[in-house]
């Protein structure tokens, strides 16, 4: 046996989310040999199961994952917060969440499954705001499916709901029938507006698939799906153990190091949680350690050769953070009980507003219904209203059945200014310092929001809504991309249409960090795509070498 | 600058909400770190004298009186005595003053005639505005299964037994596949006054 100081393989993953585990698991089943390294341990589904149900505030994503002391990740959406220092203007607008866990933050994500749209990737040719990405829709499309089949995604036949994003394949996976606040909606929507609410593709078994249960709709897909019916990143993590790739848990990469030239990664070094330091050598290095840690691991690798951070000759590693920055709001419907609540979190979206010609001067946005069990913040609601007994338990059954929560994820656009920097103030107990990100709503996002502000209240009204409860300010979807963006020119941008940076040949980057425009899509399965996509470029190097 | 305070066993991942509430290294917001303090204290001062002379939930006549009045506030004849057992310990050691307040409002509970929890309910304000927290507790208690800050009961909270007929606590469906696709139950708009002055709703951080 090798000792932890002769660590070696073809290829060395930073990170062992969707990205990292898929790029793993894809390697090993062609007979590469793979290290990932993760910071955060190892932790079996049941056990985060048991925390939510302990949890006190059932709404805390976060809540069920506590983080560990050497791979701190923020606990919670509240400014100021422990580990994520947020400052600018729109602070509080960029407090994200995320995990430092085996299988990564899709432990607690609700399987939305979107691809983007064509347009989404042209964003500055077609509509002259942001950038344009190094590839087209149509490079991603075969890895689109690919990621499709991977997590097994249901959706919607694309003759009868064509979600704007051309397929080669129907979804792996049939529709999932909807729940009956859905059907009362998509009636609604669909009867007195001009709008539509179509079925979110969704990575969601609606039969048995992959060794993994049809739902059953426990309606806890965030913060944990307690039966796995859902796919998170752990599968992959699963299945690429199984191949022969070897995950590292509480291995925190602290320093990518480079040849003489600075043209080469040839090693990456770690800590474990005692501090002790282990070097890991390979042919080609992934960096896939989720947007802010990615920027972060760059910039903490700074040295003589690289002052300002690992492959940052442009400067932007770190700049043009983005998010679905959105709004949020809750109300009692004043028409028939909906019951939300009844199967998965997230299955229907109003779509219209994705893409438009007014793209030139406001963000595209989605709309989601929540359907979101709301018997214990009905049950809260009401006691704060003053009722006891009898009353509270008629009170407790009218809120639950017919409150109404609404969010959107409004597009953000790639702005130099708003970076993501090392923290002058906190570091970690291995002497890392924690992420800082300026943060100011662009104001193409902010017109975006407003439009959409106007939307919610002629839904309220046409639901004859009452009791509103709008989230202040805007809402932070837990979307993070652009702090390694792609472009064609190395000036402005981290990484090629390949997600190759343009200053080490051999070290890629596997996250939305990559991403030119957020479009309004989840971004996960856009993740995992380009993941896959990196997956093939190092097979067929590797073929080759 | 801040550092993070390196001390930890490498399991302490595997602590429960629970656990983690109560350690400083997992979540040091001040309330926490208060209650470290005073815990680590409390500790100090037990230790070599055995447990202490008494705990909330040795205190018989205490949850008699709780029992009591938690039947009145929910309008029910029948409750758990073990879930009241915890809810009444859970509620005296975050507040030391509900004892007191508990005992007070049995008293004048026991001194008149009250058909409803909302006839309770509204005297209590009137002759104590400081009764309406310990009632919130109790409500918070026995219909979210919530305690000083923390779950004494999930699935058996008061909110999913009278909710049962239309859906399920998160994590425990048991309808079978696509159960969510058939009509719930339609809810009147309900007619009943609430007993107590309106507090301000805080909806808890994501």
């Amino acid at each position: 046996m090798p000792s932890d100081q002769d660590l070696s393989a073809d290829v060395v993953i930073v990170g062992s989310g969707v990205a990292g585990s898929s790029i793993a698991n894809e390697l090993a089943r062609a007979g590469i040999s793979v290290i990932v390294l993760e910071a955060g341990p190892r932790v079996d589904r049941q056990h985060f199961v048991e925390n939510f149900r302990n949890l006190e505030n059932k709404p805390s994503y976060q809540g069920p994952f506590p983080a560990v002391p050497w791979a701190r990740h923020p606990p919670d959406q509240v400014t100021p917060n422990d580990y994520l220092h947020t400052t600018g203007p729109d602070a509080e607008a960029y407090q994200q969440v995320y995990l430092r866990m085996m299988g990564g933050t899709t432990w607690h994500w609700a399987g939305c499954a979107w691809r983007y749209l064509p347009s989404d990737f042209e964003l500055k040719t077609r509509y002259g705001q942001g950038r344009d990405w190094a590839l087209k829709y149509d490079d991603l499309e075969p890895f689109y499916y690919q990621a499709e089949v991977m997590m097994g995604v249901c959706g919607p036949d694309p003759a009868r709901e064509d979600l704007g994003s051309p397929r080669r394949q129907p979804y792996p996976m049939e529709a999932l029938p909807i729940s009956y606040a859905a059907q009362q909606f998509r009636k609604l929507i669909s009867e007195k507006t001009p709008y539509r609410v179509v079925h979110e593709p969704q990575a969601r078994n609606t039969r048995p698939y992959d060794n993994r249960p049809t739902c059953e709709g426990h309606n806890n897909c965030m913060p944990i799906c307690p039966i796995g019916a859902m796919y998170n990143g752990s599968y992959s993590v699963y299945h690429a153990e199984a191949a022969g790739a070897k995950f590292v848990p509480n291995a925190v990469v602290y320093r990518i190091e480079r040849d003489s030239a600075n043209k080469r990664v040839t090693a990456v070094h770690y800590y474990d949680p005692d501090k002790g330091s282990h070097r890991v050598t390979g042919k080609y290095f992934v960096i896939a350690a989720h947007c802010i840690e990615t920027a972060k691991l760059m910039l903490v690798s700074a040295d003589e050769q690289s002052p300002a951070g690992i492959a940052n000759s442009s400067g932007h590693v770190g700049r043009n953070m983005m998010d679905h920055t959105g709004v949020q709001v809750s109300f009692i419907s004043g028409d028939k009980a909906l019951w939300p609540g009844r199967g998965p979190l997230e299955t229907n979206v109003i779509d219209n507003f994705r893409d438009g010609d007014w793209r030139n001067e406001r963000g595209a946005y989605l709309v989601h219904m929540v359907d979101d069990n709301q018997v214990d913040l009905a049950t809260q609601l009401a006691i704060s209203k003053g009722y006891v007994g009898r009353e509270l338990e008629e009170q407790i059954r009218y809120l639950a059945s017919h409150t109404v929560r609404l969010f959107s994820h409004n597009e953000g656009l790639a702005d130099p200014e708003n970076r993501l920097t090392l923290s002058a103030t906190h570091k970690d107990m291995l002497g890392i310092p924690h992420p800082e990100v300026y943060y100011k709503l662009p104001e193409y996002t902010v017109k975006s929001c407003e439009h959409t502000r106007g939307l919610f209240r002629d839904l309220i009204g046409l639901m004859h809504g009452t009791d509103e409860q709008w989230t202040p300010g805007y809402f932070p979807q837990d979307h993070p991309a652009g702090s390694t963006i792609m472009g064609t020119d190395p000036k402005d941008s981290v990484v090629d249409g390949f997600c190759r940076t343009h200053d080490h040949e051999n070290l890629f980057i596997a996250s939305s960090s990559v991403f030119s425009s957020v479009g309004t899509g989840n971004i996960t399965l856009t993740v995992a795509a380009l993941a896959l996509r990196v997956a093939d470029t190092l097979k067929k190097e590797l073929a080759h070498a | 600058m801040a550092a993070d305070r390196p001390c930890f066993p490498t399991s302490i991942h595997l602590s429960t909400p629970n656990a983690a509430r109560m350690n400083r290294a997992l979540r040091m917001s001040r309330r926490d770190m208060l209650l470290g303090a005073m815990g680590a204290a409390a500790l100090t001062m037990g230790a070599g004298r055995g447990t202490a002379a008494t705990t909330p939930a040795d205190d018989d006549a205490g949850v008699a009186q709780f029992m009591a009045l938690s039947q009145r506030l929910t309008d029910r004849d029948a409750l758990d005595p073990r879930i009241g057992h915890a809810l009444y310990a859970g509620i005296v050691r975050a507040t030391p003053q509900r004892h007191d307040q508990i005992q007070k409002l049995h008293d004048l509970m026991g001194g008149s005639t009250f058909g409803s929890a909302r006839e309770l309910a509204r005297a209590a304000e009137k002759a104590d505005p400081a009764f309406k927290d310990l009632i919130h507790e109790i409500m918070t208690g026995w219909y979210r299964g919530v305690a000083d800050q923390k779950v004494v009961v999930y699935r058996s909270a008061l909110m999913f037994d009278i909710t049962k007929d239309a859906i399920y606590p998160k994590t425990y469906a048991a309808g079978g596949p696509f159960y969510w696709t058939r009509t719930p139950p339609e809810v009147a708009l309900p007619k009943g006054e609430p007993a107590l002055s309106p507090s301000k709703f805080v909806v808890e951080p994501t």
